[in-house]
């Protein structure tokens, strides 16, 4: 089922996010508020929230806490949820999202993943926080998804932050047409890029997408924006030594000021789990420190600044 | 130079590991109250006893000094081969100490049980039985019970609600006082002031008279109990092989001899004067959570040795390492009740750094950063360190404060002076003395050197309160009328009447309280005065009262620890959610199900968990939590102690919060019959915040604490969150919470797992210490579910 017409649809001012993270220390400087827009074009096999991927708000499953209420039984008008032996079946195919059953659900085993918002809400919550910005030079972070995908929301959002006086950064894969960024660009202090691989044939099976557009994108951006390049360490995949020498050398080449790299760690299973989703990602064991390490070792050497987890 | 592994291992610990919930015994009662290596000392006891045998007839502040003379007089001293600042509370090492002029039914009880029985042997139980025959209808305990009558008496008893105690009397010394003049000059005080009744015969001459005299007998006394640690360091000295320990005890010998009696010349001179007094305090009377402001008072004569060449920084090092070990070594006896509120805890005592000047000037010297270098190497439980933070507080002291944070000794704990200096100018003390403030207890404020004397007068338990709002004041179980009267809850149309209900019952409770307090007020002036500590604080002498006649103009003194506010907030949120919004139930159904434990009715209580919950920034509950915060400090103040002055709250938490809640049954929020409270009166009710430690303090700054009082509020952060790159954004959050005003924070750094671990490993996590409330505890010494509650807050960071 196709429901992402619903982001440019009736109501052109409401964004679809799925969560507004506060404290969030690792997504730019200082303490910043992360706004995670929903919908993301790629598919990484290695993606920590594959439930953001999905450009519509879906049905998120705890089965741990059930209790075999049955409540959601009857809340459910599309005839998904039975129940047996005090056990709650859910029929994934027959589920249309419509997320009646999570009103339903007092014990949180059945939740929403993502909702319509407009930018005064999240920019009332994201003022909340001025404070810590103010004191820990930090900012707001737009973050997805692909926070690209709903570029004017995302350039209102990040316009509304600017006219407070905030700093704003923006976390993109980079798969965008360079027209919707360079839109967010305006309003933007720092950019987040992901590069995953530089080999298009590699890129494409780890994420499902090419990467011409991102790597084209990624030359572009020196000049409007403070650029920090983010690379998740998947073992097996982008590891070795040589591919993270190039990676340095493209962001040096790029004006990037700083490369994070993000070791992978396994917490996409069970939020697939959670949406019903097989986790397509080989038995991978997230990589050791000596590897990290020695993995910053090479960044720093190609003079840039590095760092492991933020 | 002696390492600090070396001094560390020196420290002996006496804090209490049993931790009684009310009246229930059931956890781990069996297990040792103390450690096993640890002895009743009944020294004490025996020599104030002998003098009070033979003061019979005299007036009780002679008789009282005359008591504290004979022990200080008598008592066995002794040095250790490594010690440099001498001085100790009992005949032995191990010995704890036990006030049994306050009370010796509990000791009697503790010594003859299971918990206590390796405190003392058969011969110790013996003596301390001949003892206590003297002590029976003397002591001051004994006193109290005879004293009340109808109501008081019903009230005294501890049912749930409140825990009244007298234990607390504290006050800061006029260290700044005594250092300029020394005990002599304190002893030509009161000697002028003698004369000058001779002369001017005041209509109350004979009091006066009597109280000068005992402070002139007490301080008498303690210059020659420092000179009998001159006199035996110095025999050490002449048979001492070792010259380099032969130099030091004679480094002692010529301390002794010159402090308290003298002013003090020397940093080590000035520690060792601080520790005499400091000590004598626990002998005169038995009381927790004394403290000192560290390095405002002795940072000069630090300064001075290290300027004159006469100091290293290692030594002074060394020297607060040393000082450490003596503060470690105080610890008493508790009644089996009391450690439902101090559990874990030795003597609470504190050490104040930081904050300004009486103009408003930052203090911070370098013996301030060599306190936390001391204290980070020495990880005691004791002294508790309090940092003072205001706006001129340098950066570089935050992250020096932060690297023992970081190791997860649960202080420095911080104190925002934005805060806390304009609540005691509404309290009623001149700005130049707010500023001077120092902590004691957990969170208490003291103005040093003022006669601020009573402090805790009792534990409240707010959630009971509104226990007894939804029960009309009756015990549904007895049908007696135990609280105040108020409405049916059937006839209750919106949250705010149950809110009124619940502050009648606040005052009714709070008047109770104030009952008993003000009656034993006068039984404590005229049975247990305290010529040492009147002698100590400023305007005693010079008025010829004891401490306890008079007070210091202000209502910071006397108050009443609050807990479970947030779980009051959010079971108003809750009523008013789910009662009053979305008419799932009527309010009598909710507490017909509540009564029963929610027995049957799981579905109600998710939906009451599920309400809005005060510390997630969100206004439904935070602003019902503001309207309680306020309006309870508001119904507290509406009754006076006998000084007329308001009573009011004080957010210092203790352990209370988990070990009063034992007998509040379920309430509105989704709580559990006997279910912890939060665990501080700033805290959300553990796993109840989820958005994040920005948002908790959010929700806290929406409490005004020039309405309310001064608060606790605990955060736990895994160390990764204190370490490199976070390191500069924890210190950022720090500062964000000085700007925002919040009167306090402090941190528990641990991961889940270590504690986890140390549950089912104990032996391999001795040395790990947590923050229970404004203390910290060896956490391996907490009872089960102590532990648990403190597993249970929430833990921030992403």
């Amino acid at each position: 089922m196709d429901r992402s017409s619903q982001t440019t649809g009736k109501d052109e001012k409401k964004g679809l996010i799925f969560n507004i993270q506060r404290f969030s220390v690792h997504d730019g400087p200082g303490i910043r508020t992360t706004v995670f827009l929903k919908g993301c074009p790629l598919s990484c096999l290695w993606c920590a929230n594959p439930e953001s991927q999905l450009f519509f708000p879906n049905l998120m499953v705890r089965e741990i806490n059930c209790r075999g209420c049955g409540a959601c039984l009857l809340a459910c008008l599309a005839g998904a949820i039975t129940l047996e032996d005090g056990k709650r079946r859910i029929d994934r195919d027959r589920c249309d999202h419509c997320l009646k059953c999570v009103d339903a659900c007092l014990y949180q085993s059945l939740n929403a993943c993502g909702k319509y918002v407009g930018r005064e809400e999240v920019l009332e919550e994201v003022f909340k926080d001025s404070v810590f910005y103010k004191n820990s030079s930090g900012g707001v972070t737009v973050s997805g998804g692909e926070p690209l995908y709903q570029a004017e929301f995302t350039a209102a959002l990040l316009a509304g932050c600017k006219k407070a006086g905030l700093h704003t950064a923006l976390d993109t894969t980079g798969h965008a047409p360079w027209e919707a960024m360079e839109e967010v660009l305006r309003f933007t202090d720092l950019v987040l890029f992901d590069v995953k691989h530089l080999d298009p044939a590699a890129h494409r099976r780890g994420t499902g997408v090419d990467n011409r557009l991102i790597l084209e994108n990624l030359m572009k951006i020196s000049g409007r924006a403070v650029l920090w390049l983010r690379v998740p360490v998947i073992p097996g995949f982008n590891d070795s030594g040589d591919l993270i020498r190039d990676i340095a050398d493209l962001g040096k080449r790029a004006g990037a000021e700083k490369i994070s790299l993000l070791p992978y760690h396994e917490g996409g299973r069970s939020k697939c789990d959670q949406i019903g989703k097989a986790y397509r990602l080989p038995e991978t064991n997230p990589p050791g420190e000596d590897l990290l390490n020695r993995l910053k070792g090479i960044v720093e050497e190609a003079g840039i600044r590095a760092a492991i987890r933020s | 130079m002696r390492a600090a592994g070396d001094i560390k291992s020196k420290l002996v610990v006496k804090a209490v590991r049993n931790v009684q919930r009310g009246y229930t015994s059931d956890d781990e009662g069996s297990r040792g109250m103390f450690r096993p290596e640890i002895r009743l000392d009944l020294q004490r006891s025996r020599l104030f006893t002998e003098s009070f045998r033979q003061t019979d007839g005299q007036a009780m502040v002679l008789r009282r000094a005359r008591a504290l003379a004979h022990v200080l007089e008598h008592m066995d001293i002794f040095i250790r081969d490594w010690e440099r600042v001498v001085g100790y509370q009992t005949s032995i090492p191990e010995g704890l100490y036990h006030p049994i002029d306050m009370n010796w039914r509990s000791v009697k009880r503790l010594v003859n049980s299971e918990a206590g029985k390796s405190l003392l042997d058969d011969m110790g139980r013996k003596e301390l039985d001949e003892l206590c025959a003297y002590w029976q209808g003397k002591c001051m305990s004994d006193r109290h019970q005879e004293a009340f009558g109808g109501d008081l008496a019903k009230y005294w008893r501890y049912e749930g609600t409140f825990l009244w105690s007298h234990w607390s009397e504290l006050g800061l010394p006029d260290y700044e006082a005594l250092f300029k003049t020394g005990l002599d000059g304190r002893i030509r005080l009161a000697e002028e002031r003698l004369a000058a009744i001779e002369r001017e015969i005041p209509p109350d001459y004979i009091g006066q008279k009597e109280f000068l005299q005992a402070v002139i007998i007490v301080l008498k006394a303690v210059n020659k109990f420092a000179r009998r640690y001159a006199a035996l360091a110095r025999e050490m000295a002449a048979s001492d092989p070792d010259p380099g320990r032969k130099a030091q005890l004679e480094e002692i010998s010529r301390t002794c001899d010159w402090v308290p009696a003298n002013p003090p010349r020397t940093f080590l001179e000035a520690v060792q004067f601080f520790y005499f007094i400091h000590l004598v305090r626990y002998l005169e009377y038995s009381t927790l959570g004394i403290g000192i402001r560290f390095d405002y008072l002795l940072g000069p004569y630090y300064e001075r040795d290290i300027r004159e060449g006469r100091l290293t920084r290692d030594e002074a090092r060394e020297i607060l390492q040393l000082l450490w070990v003596k503060l470690m070594e105080l610890g008493l006896v508790y009644s089996p009740l009391l450690t439902s509120v101090y559990g874990g805890v030795a003597s609470l005592q504190a050490v104040t750094l930081g904050g300004t000047d009486s103009e408003g000037r930052d203090i911070t010297n370098d013996l301030t950063y060599l306190v936390l270098e001391a204290a980070r190497e020495m990880r005691t439980i004791e002294p508790s360190l309090a940092l003072r933070v205001h706006d001129g507080t340098p950066d570089e002291l935050l992250y020096k404060a932060v690297e023992v944070i970081r190791t997860g000794v649960g202080y420095p704990s911080l104190f925002n002076d934005r805060a806390l200096v304009p609540l005691l100018e509404k309290w009623g003390v001149p700005p130049e003395e707010a500023r001077g403030y120092a902590v004691s207890g957990c969170v208490y404020m003291d103005i040093p050197g003022k006669n601020i004397t009573r402090r805790v007068v009792g534990y409240f338990a707010l959630p009971k309160c509104l226990w007894w709002a939804l029960h009309r004041g009756v015990n549904p179980k007895t049908g007696e009328q135990w609280g105040a009267e108020t409405p049916d809850p059937a006839s209750f149309k919106s949250w705010e009447e149950v809110l009124e209900a619940y502050l009648e019952q606040v005052k009714f409770f709070t008047g109770k309280i104030a009952q008993l307090e003000n009656t034993c007020r006068d039984l404590y002036a005229r049975y247990c005065p305290r010529p040492f500590y009147s002698a100590i604080v400023d305007g005693c002498i010079e008025r010829g009262l004891e401490c306890k006649q008079w007070s210091y103009p202000s209502m910071v003194h006397d108050f009443i620890i609050v807990i479970g506010a947030t779980n009051v907030a959010d079971s108003l949120a809750a009523i008013r959610k789910v009662v009053f919004e979305d008419r799932l139930v009527t309010l009598p159904e909710l507490i017909a199900v509540m009564d029963r434990n929610w027995e049957g009715r799981e579905d109600l209580r998710q939906a009451c968990l599920n309400a809005p919950k005060y510390g997630n920034d969100d206004d439904y509950a935070d602003l019902i939590a503001r309207e309680v915060h306020h309006r309870t400090e508001a119904a507290m103040e509406t009754v006076r102690d006998r000084f007329g002055y308001s009573m009011r709250g004080d957010g210092s938490a203790v352990s209370a919060t988990y070990g009063l809640s034992a007998d509040t049954p379920a309430t509105p929020d989704g709580r559990l019959d006997g279910g912890p409270f939060s665990d501080s009166t700033l805290a959300p009710q553990p796993g109840m915040d989820k958005r994040g430690p920005t948002a908790v303090l959010n929700s806290c700054a929406k409490i005004d604490t020039l309405k309310t009082y001064n608060h606790l509020l605990n955060q736990k952060f895994p160390p990764r969150f204190l370490e490199g790159e976070m390191l500069p954004v924890f210190v950022n959050y720090i500062k964000a919470w000085r700007e925002m005003g919040i009167p306090h924070i402090q941190f528990n750094v641990v991961d889940r797992e270590t504690l986890l671990d140390a549950q089912v490993h104990p032996e391999k996590h001795r040395d790990l210490i947590v923050r229970v409330a404004g203390y910290s505890a060896y956490f391996v010494d907490l009872t089960r579910g102590l532990q648990d509650h403190i597993i249970a807050r929430s833990e921030q960071g992403f």
